[in-house]
C-alpha cells in the first residue's frame, strides 16, 4: 500500500467534503447548534411549564363551606385560593381548578378529606401535593395541641432520629448525568455526523459516475478505500470535537439556564476531561467510518445509501441510550460492547471515576472493531457485484 | 502495446443465471493506432474495456497493456492507461486544475514536474480561463476538455475510450475527434468504443464487431467490406448483426 496515494485521495475527500453543504451542515453546524440549542429549549419548556404550573396551581375548588376546624384557614395561608362549584370532578377535568377538595364523613363519624386531581397536568398534581403539604402541617399542628392538653411532651411523636449521609462526591450525580447524555448524544451525533460524507463518498461516487475512473486510475482498491476511510473518520470526529467543545462552552457558559445548572452543580468539565473525551472516542469515529463506507457501497445512489444508513443510527441509539441509564456501570464484559463501551467511558470521564484499564480497555477493543471493519470494507471494495451492482 | 488473448468474463445473474459478457475475445492494438471496438448495446463492448482497465478481473484469458499482465499487474496496467468515458465522470466540486492535480498524483507526479504538466495541458487545451471554477459550474463542451486533460494528465501510453463522444454536439465530439486523432501522431494505443459509425469510420484504423459477447470481426475499413461486400460502415455493422441473428436463428 503506498502512503502517498492514501494521502492523496484523503486530501480529495476532503476537499469534496468541506464543499458540499449537506456535510458542512452534518459535520459542523448541526453538532455546534445543536446542544446550545436543545439545552435553551429544554430549560424555556422547563421553566415556562414550571412558572405555568405555579399559577394555575393555586385554584381549589370546594363543594360548600369548609367544616373542618383550622381547614379553611389551613389554605389560605398555603396561598390557595377557593372556588365553589357544585361539580367537583368537572372542574378538574374541566380546568377551571387545578384540583378539588372534598369533606367527606367516614360511617363511624371520623373527618375525610378527599383530593380530586388529574395526574396528567403538573399544575394539578402540583395543587395536590400542595394540599397534601399543608394538611400534614395542619395535622401536625392538631396533633402537637392535643398532646400538649394532656400533658405528654412532643418528643413521643419522634422517639429518635433518621439522618442519611449522601457519601458520593460533590458533584458526582449531576456528572453521572451530564457523562450519560453527553455520551449518547456524542456518539449520535458522530455518527450522523460520519453519514453523509460516506454516502457521498461511495454510493454519491456512483451516482456521480466518478467511481469507476477512480478504480481505473493508478491509485489501488485498497489504497481508495482507506482514503475514504480516513477521511470519513475525520468527519465523524470533527463531528464528535465540535460537539463536545460546544457542550463544554454551553456548560461553562451558564448557557443551560436555572434548571438544568441546579442539576449540574459542581460540574466543570475542564481540559484533561475534553483531552480524555477525545481519545475515547477516535477508534469509534473510525469504526463508524468503516462500517458506514461498507454498508453505503452497496447503494447505487445517494437517496438509497441512506436509506440503507438510516437503520444503523437507530441501532446505534439502543446501547448508547442504555449506556445513558443512572444505574448502568461498566464491567469487563460490557467494557467490549462497541457503542456501550464507549458511551460508558464518556460518562465515567465526567464523573471522574474512570479507571486506567477500563479505558484501555475500551479503547483498543474499539480498535480492534475500526480495524476490523476497515478489513471488511477494503473486501467489500474488491467486489465487482457491489461496485457495479446495477 | 495491448495484446488480448481469449479473454472472457462471466456474471452470474440470480434470475438470468450466467451470463456471457465477453467470450473468449483476441486481439492486439499497436502504437499509433486507433482501435475502433462496435457493438449494439449490451454486446460486452464495455465489459471489454474494464476489463483492460483492470476495472473487472477476467474469468478466463488475459491481456496485456504495455507489457504489463491484467490480472498479475493490475497497478502497473492502470499507471499505463488513460481512461475516458462519455459520463466523464468529473468531480463537479473541485477546480479543472485539483482535478488534474489528483489524477496526476495519483500517476505518480509530485512537486514541480506535476506543476509544469498541468500548466502544459491546461495551455494545450484552452482552459486556462476556467481552470481554478468548480467543474459543477462549466458547459458541456468545457468540461470535455477537463477531462480529456484529466485523461492524459500522467501521459499514458495507452488510452481507453468508452463512448467519450456520447451526448455531445458537434462541436464538442469535433473536440474528441482531434484530441484522438492527435493522440495517435503522438504514438499512443487508442481503444476507442462508440456508437457513432462516421467517427469510427473517420478515426479507426482498424475496427472489431462484437456482439453477444463475442468478436465477430476484426480488421480495417477494406477487411471488413471485403467480409460483407457493404460499402458503409453502417451498413456492414447491420449486416455483421445480421448474421450474427441468423447464425442464432439456425442454432435454434
Amino acid at each position: 500500500m503506498n502512503g502517498r496515494i492514501v494521502a492523496t485521495v484523503y486530501r480529495k475527500e476532503l476537499l469534496e467534503l468541506v464543499r458540499d453543504r449537506r456535510t458542512v451542515i452534518s459535520m459542523v453546524v448541526v453538532p455546534i447548534v445543536a446542544m446550545p440549542l436543545l439545552f435553551s429549549v429544554m430549560n424555556w419548556f422547563m421553566s415556562s411549564s414550571e412558572k405555568k404550573a405555579d399559577e394555575e396551581s393555586t385554584t381549589v375548588a370546594v363543594s360548600g363551606p369548609l367544616t373542618m376546624p383550622g381547614l379553611e384557614a389551613a389554605l389560605q395561608s398555603a396561598g390557595f385560593q377557593l372556588k365553589t362549584t357544585s361539580d367537583l370532578r368537572a372542574a378538574v377535568s374541566g380546568k377551571t381548578a387545578a384540583a378539588a377538595l372534598e369533606e367527606v364523613r367516614s360511617p363511624g363519624g371520623d373527618s375525610q378529606l378527599r383530593i380530586y386531581d388529574d395526574a396528567t397536568r403538573p399544575a394539578s398534581e402540583k395543587a395536590a401535593g400542595k394540599l397534601h403539604e399543608a394538611f400534614e402541617h395542619l395535622k401536625d399542628r392538631q396533633v402537637r395541641a392535643a398532646l400538649s392538653s394532656q400533658g405528654i411532651p412532643e418528643k413521643v411523636l419522634e422517639p429518635f432520629g433518621v439522618e442519611d449521609v449522601d457519601v458520593a462526591p460533590q458533584g458526582t450525580k449531576g456528572k453521572k448525568f451530564l457523562g450519560g447524555m453527553l455520551g449518547y448524544m456524542v456518539i449520535l451525533l458522530m455518527f450522523t455526523g460520519c453519514m453523509y460524507p460516506a454516502v457521498d463518498m461511495t454510493a454519491g461516487e456512483k451516482e456521480r459516475r466518478t467511481l469507476e475512473i477512480l478504480l481505473a486510475s493508478p491509485a489501488g482498491r485498497d489504497e481508495i478505500v482507506l482514503g475514504k476511510i480516513l477521511a470519513a473518520s475525520t468527519a465523524a470526529f470533527t463531528t464528535a470535537t465540535l460537539n463536545i467543545f460546544s457542550i463544554a462552552i454551553s456548560f461553562q457558559s451558564g448557557f443551560l439556564g436555572k434548571n438544568l445548572r441546579e442539576l449540574m452543580a459542581g460540574t466543570r468539565i475542564d481540559g484533561s476531561a475534553i483531552a480524555l473525551l477525545l481519545v475515547a472516542v477516535l477508534p469509534t469515529a473510525i469504526t463508524a467510518a468503516a462500517v458506514m463506507i461498507t454498508i453505503s457501497s452497496f447503494a447505487k445512489s445517494f437517496k438509497e445509501g441512506q436509506s440503507y444508513l438510516s437503520p444503523l443510527i437507530m441501532l446505534v441509539v439502543f446501547p448508547a441510550v442504555i449506556g445513558m441509564m443512572p444505574g448502568m456501570e461498566a464491567s469487563p464484559r460490557l467494557a467490549l460492547l462497541p457503542v456501550f463501551n464507549v458511551s460508558q467511558l464518556i460518562k465515567s470521564i465526567f464523573a471522574g471515576d474512570y479507571t486506567a484499564a477500563a479505558f484501555l480497555v475500551s479503547f483498543a477493543s474499539n480498535f480492534v472493531y475500526a480495524a476490523v471493519a476497515f478489513a471488511i470494507a477494503v473486501r467489500i471494495f474488491q467486489r465487482e457485484d457491489v461496485l457495479f451492482r446495477t | 502495446m495491448i495484446e488480448v488473448e481469449q479473454l472472457t468474463k462471466t456474471f452470474h445473474d440470480k434470475k438470468r443465471g450466467e451470463i456471457h459478457a465477453l467470450d473468449h475475445a483476441s486481439f492486439a492494438v499497436n502504437p499509433h493506432e486507433i482501435f475502433g471496438v462496435l457493438g449494439p448495446n449490451g454486446a460486452g463492448k464495455t465489459t471489454l474495456l474494464r476489463l483492460l482497465a483492470t476495472v473487472l478481473k477476467p474469468t478466463a484469458g488475459t491481456a496485456t497493456l504495455n507489457g504489463h499482465d491484467i490480472v498479475r499487474e493490475p497497478a502497473a496496467v492502470r499507471a499505463s492507461l488513460g481512461f475516458l468515458s462519455g459520463d466523464m465522470g468529473l468531480y463537479g466540486r473541485l477546480t479543472a486544475r485539483e482535478i488534474l492535480a489528483f489524477f496526476g498524483r495519483l500517476g505518480g507526479l509530485d512537486g514541480a514536474a506535476l506543476e509544469n504538466r498541468i500548466r502544459d495541458i491546461i495551455a494545450r487545451l484552452d482552459i486556462s480561463s476556467y481552470a481554478d471554477t468548480r467543474v459543477d459550474k462549466l458547459s458541456t463542451g468545457m468540461r470535455q476538455r477537463v477531462a480529456i486533460a484529466r485523461t492524459i494528465v500522467h501521459d499514458p501510453p495507452v488510452l481507453i475510450l468508452d463512448e467519450p463522444s456520447y451526448g455531445l454536439d458537434v462541436p464538442s465530439a469535433r473536440l474528441i475527434e482531434n484530441f484522438v486523432l492527435e493522440a495517435r501522431r503522438q504514438g499512443k494505443c487508442i481503444v476507442l468504443s462508440t456508437h457513432v459509425m462516421e467517427e469510427a469510420e473517420y478515426l479507426c484504423d482498424r475496427i472489431a464487431v462484437i456482439h453477444e459477447g463475442r468478436v465477430r470481426i476484426t480488421g480495417t475499413m477494406d477487411d471488413l467490406r471485403a467480409a460483407t461486400g457493404k460499402t458503409r460502415l453502417r451498413e456492414i455493422f447491420l449486416d455483421l448483426l445480421g448474421i450474427a441473428q441468423q447464425s442464432q436463428e439456425a442454432r435454434v
